[in-house]
């Protein structure tokens, strides 16, 4: 076992501690929720890099069609998937406790997540759609490389340009003199945290599908 | 005024003992108890959390080493 999974149990372990530890200032309508600012924003950006990752392997196997890149660009993209799962629900609570609904349809942010999730979705229906694992591998690599470049728009620049209730649209950045400052101390170690999580899960998620690869082959 | 039959004690209006260990006030209980009980209950659900994370971590330790297992024994076949 590599030492920097070890690194990464305790350094979350301290993470989610501090999350709840450490003093947060009194802002209207958030309240103590305030605090899942360290547990809700790093699943998207977790999402993002194993989106990332996923995108990475996909051109690679384009470049060199080794399966090895297939399975890792498939198992990034599932966990990548996990964590907006996450992302999306956690936002629903809170949505629910601060909004005062669980879904709102006229919110930009909600409905496009669930919309760049439905899209990675599709990603794995496509892959079960072919039996050859060439053809399979190709189609979702092109796939892939469309799929990811509608993240950042659906993310980002189209909540921006619409009102929204969301911090981080209507122009406006998502940290900004209405959010405390202090709450970086606990957001960005979060960051790094919650990525290197998803990222050992990654990995173990990956090996399986390999080791289950050569057995399929031997 | 305990009836003869278990079945027909009423523990709803009655309590059950007066052994009871949620009644007990504050000063009573040790000082675990009184951290746990302060700031709004806030550490218990900190406590649940960090349960859920430790059970999660030891898990995933778990199935991360059955899968290295898996390797080393596709890569001792392979080199048998």
């Amino acid at each position: 076992m590599k030492i920097w999974k070890y690194v990464v149990a305790i350094w979350m372990t301290v993470v989610i501690s501090a999350g709840f530890l450490i003093y947060i200032p009194e802002i209207p309508i958030l309240e103590q929720t305030a605090r899942n600012i360290f547990f809700h924003v790093p699943m998207w950006m977790t999402m993002f890099v194993l989106f990332l990752i996923s995108f990475w392997y996909s051109i690679k196997y384009l470049n060199e069609p080794d399966p090895v890149f297939d399975i890792k660009a498939s198992s990034a993209a599932s966990v990548g998937v996990a964590f907006g799962v996450c992302g999306l629900l956690t936002g629903s609570l809170w949505a629910r406790f601060t909004w005062g609904s669980w879904w709102t349809f006229a919110e930009p942010k909600m409905n496009l997540a669930a919309l760049a999730l439905m899209i990675y979705v599709a990603y794995f229906m496509l892959r079960s759609a072919f039996d050859d694992r060439e053809k399979r591998a190709k189609l979702a690599a092109v796939y892939n490389i469309f799929a990811v470049t509608t993240i950042p728009f659906l993310l980002y620049v189209v909540p921006r340009q619409l009102t929204s209730l969301h911090p981080g649209a209507d122009g406006n950045p998502a940290f900004s003199e209405i959010t405390a400052d202090e709450l970086r101390f606990i957001l960005y170690p979060a960051f790094i945290g919650f990525i290197a999580l998803g990222i050992w899960i990654y990995d173990i998620h990956h090996r399986y599908n390999r080791v289950k690869l050569e057995l399929e082959n031997s | 005024m305990q009836e003869d039959s278990l079945a027909v004690v009423d523990t709803l209006t009655e309590a059950y003992s007066d052994q009871w260990a949620g009644a007990a006030s504050g000063e009573e209980t040790n000082a675990f108890i009184q951290f746990m009980s302060s700031n709004d209950l806030i550490f218990v659900v900190l406590g649940v959390s960090l349960i859920i994370w430790l059970v999660l971590i030891f898990f995933l330790f778990r199935v991360d080493k059955k899968v290295s297992e898996l390797e080393q024994e596709i890569q001792s076949n392979k080199t048998s």
